[in-house]
């Protein structure tokens, strides 16, 4: 028997539950996991409470990202074994002990990686790396925007775009979050309450707008972000679940630039372009470019606690679970 | 007095009228271009129609001609009286005598005659920015081309072939299926006659293709969205069926690229013209590419052209003869 937090019917926190769990031998394709960190995403939540794009269908176990030691290995998984450090980003199942995984959702992770930080950050990372690496090329100095640039993915995106040598402007909604999204490497935040950030980008660029711009808003960002992307550019919506792109007229399509739904689902789902991506950013992680933003650390149990803290939306920084 | 083809407003093509018509002494940077040939466009029936409004009335219409130069303005160099020139991006081509700056005309290579320059300085830069710029084509790649025995169709497939990809068309009728199997098309479906996804589906084994050209619009873009594999890439340049809803752009599905193209976009710069034109210029000079005038009018009879493209029974290119 080992533990896991459970949902036995959707609901607020309280429904998250503390048990026994029982985990058999790996079957075929399947690797168990000794988990050592469990990450908390804004995700969860929506599994828990059956809500926005919830996919989960009780009983089940919430959680989609961890960190762990593999303990064994199913048949036909030839990339892990006993002992191995592993992660996966994007799996449900994961406020556990122990668990069972798909193995073509879990990489190896090489040494000098540090659990928590990578538990907190994996799927942020990869999105970011995705967008970053997989969508257009750069050349230094071009101009990118980043939406939201002081949340969990703005933060890492304008770290990493820094890294590479890019200019970014991100925006915000208070000044508080400015001052962060600059402490991160955003170069020109625009508290987009107070101007509009399409004016501001035409201003800032000098007219020549961004190579890239990246919106995990949305419906009211949608149109003026199409304003800010040059030709030859891209335009990239994301997180947007599943749903589909605002609409748009053709005239308000930038000319000569790319537009395109960006989805870290179907970068797992290609196992070159996961391995890929995993790498990539853990090469980010061993080059210290990302500040570790772990605000509260709370034992597996008190995974309703955790789920009340990030409702409230005082934190600011990641929250993780310890096994 | 010289003539030309006169809208004095928007509508059909029986308010095309031949008239008197001068455009005048070429100002500072400006050339007066004695045209010898015209090039028909679909772009044209829009601007015709009022579907893209045009500046203003009466107008003379037509992007895409090639004559010889007649008077120069101050301020230009590089041209004489008597060059034979070309342009695809600047109105009034439907007209004896067109002005035309100075920086968009491209000077004709002995080997490119007045009538092919006519036939492909649009049509032929359009295909070259598909198949060159907005994605490269090569090995491996497939291409899905609507109206692949248009005007730009005929080109762009050829061209395509040539650079190794595998090219799939779709046409509307037998003889256009035929005019594009002849013309660089591996598969040639009858969108009249099947469903051209399900068609490209089996074709590529459910992968779907790499890159789609679609300037036919409201009856096609949707399925051609979903034609399109990982990755792959759709450039849309023109709506021929009408204009697309704006929720059908937001049904791109995830990971695919979607891409609104224009010729003036890809030639802004006159060396970005200049290297168009002359990508363009090599490969029909190789045999690769070559430049199919199925359609010959009067320049007068420019309402007859109109009705005869609107009514999809031209293929390849079609020319005005002044």
């Amino acid at each position: 028997m080992t533990k896991a937090v459970r949902i036995h019917a959707y609901g607020g926190p309280e429904a998250l539950v503390y048990e026994d769990v029982d985990v058999p031998a790996p079957g075929p394709g399947e690797v168990r996991l000794n988990q050592t960190v469990a990450g908390v995403n804004f995700l969860d939540i929506y599994h828990r409470a059956g809500t926005h794009f919830a996919n989960l269908t009780p009983p089940a176990i919430p959680g989609v990202e961890a960190v762990g030691i593999v303990e064994s290995v199913g048949e036909g998984v030839t990339h892990l074994k006993g002992g191995d450090k592993a992660a996966y980003p994007l799996t449900a199942g994961g406020y556990a002990e122990t668990r069972l995984v798909p193995g073509s959702d879990v990489v190896k992770v090489p040494d000098g990686i540090d659990d928590k930080v990578l538990a907190a950050t994996f799927m942020k990372g990869l999105t970011v790396g995705h967008m970053l690496n997989d969508l257009t090329t750069f050349r230094p100095g071009d101009f990118i925007l980043w939406h939201a640039a002081a949340g969990g993915v703005g933060m890492i995106g304008c770290e990493w775009a820094k890294h590479l040598g890019l200019n970014v402007i991100g925006t915000v909604s208070t000044e508080d979050k400015a001052e962060r999204a600059r402490a991160a490497g955003c170069d020109h935040p625009i508290v987009y309450t107070k101007e509009s950030f399409a004016d501001r980008v035409n201003e800032i660029t000098g007219g020549d707008l961004c190579q890239a711009v990246f919106d995990g808003v949305g419906a009211d960002t949608w149109l003026d972000s199409l304003k800010c992307v040059k030709p030859y550019g891209v335009c990239a919506a994301f997180g947007l679940a599943s749903g589909p792109l605002p609409p748009m007229g053709f005239a308000e399509i930038p000319s000569e630039a790319f537009v395109t739904r960006a989805s870290v689902a179907a970068v797992t789902k290609t196992r070159p372009v996961y391995e890929k991506n995993a790498a990539a950013f853990f090469e980010i992680l061993k080059k210290g470019v990302l500040t570790p933003r772990i605000e509260h650390e709370l034992p597996l149990k008190d995974a309703a606690e955790a789920h009340r803290r990030l409702e409230s939306r005082q934190t600011t920084g990641s929250l993780i679970l310890i096994p | 007095m010289t003539k030309a083809v006169v809208l004095r407003a928007a509508g059909g093509p029986e308010n095309f009228s031949w008239e008197d018509w001068d455009p005048g002494a070429p100002g500072p940077g400006n050339v007066r271009v004695r045209q010898t040939f015209a090039g028909l466009n679909y772009v044209d029936t829009y601007l015709r129609s009022g579907q893209y409004p045009l500046a203003k009335l009466p107008a003379v219409l037509g992007r895409e001609g090639a004559g010889v130069v007649e008077t120069v303005g101050d301020g230009v160099t590089g041209l004489n009286l008597g060059d034979r020139v070309a342009y695809s991006s600047h109105l009034g081509s439907y007209a004896e005598v067109n002005v035309v700056p100075a920086d968009r005309l491209v000077p004709l290579p002995d080997d490119i005659s007045d009538e092919a320059a006519a036939a492909m300085m649009l049509k032929g830069m359009t295909a070259q920015y598909l198949v060159r710029q907005t994605k490269a084509l090569g090995p491996g790649n497939t291409l899905l081309y609507h109206a692949a025995a248009g005007g730009v169709g005929l080109i762009a497939c050829q061209w395509a072939k040539h650079l190794g990809a595998t090219v799939i068309g779709t046409v509307g009728s037998a003889e256009k299926a035929a005019q594009a199997e002849a013309h660089g098309c591996d598969q040639v479906i009858r969108y009249d006659k099947e469903d051209f996804l399900e068609h490209v589906m089996a074709l590529t084994d459910g992968r779907g293709v790499d890159y789609v050209c679609d300037a036919v619009g409201v009856t096609t873009i949707e399925k051609s969205m979903k034609a399109l594999a990982h990755h792959g890439t759709l450039a849309s340049f023109g709506a021929a069926a009408g204009p697309v809803a704006p929720e059908t752009w937001g049904k791109l599905p995830p990971e695919r690229y979607l891409v609104k193209t224009t010729l003036p976009g890809y030639t802004k710069t006159r060396e970005q013209l200049l290297a168009c034109a002359e990508d363009l210029f090599a490969v029909v000079r190789s045999g690769a590419v070559r430049i199919e005038i199925n359609q010959r009018y009067p320049l007068k009879e420019a309402a007859q052209a109109h009705t005869d493209l609107e009514a999809r029974k031209t293929t390849g290119s079609t020319i005005f003869v002044i």
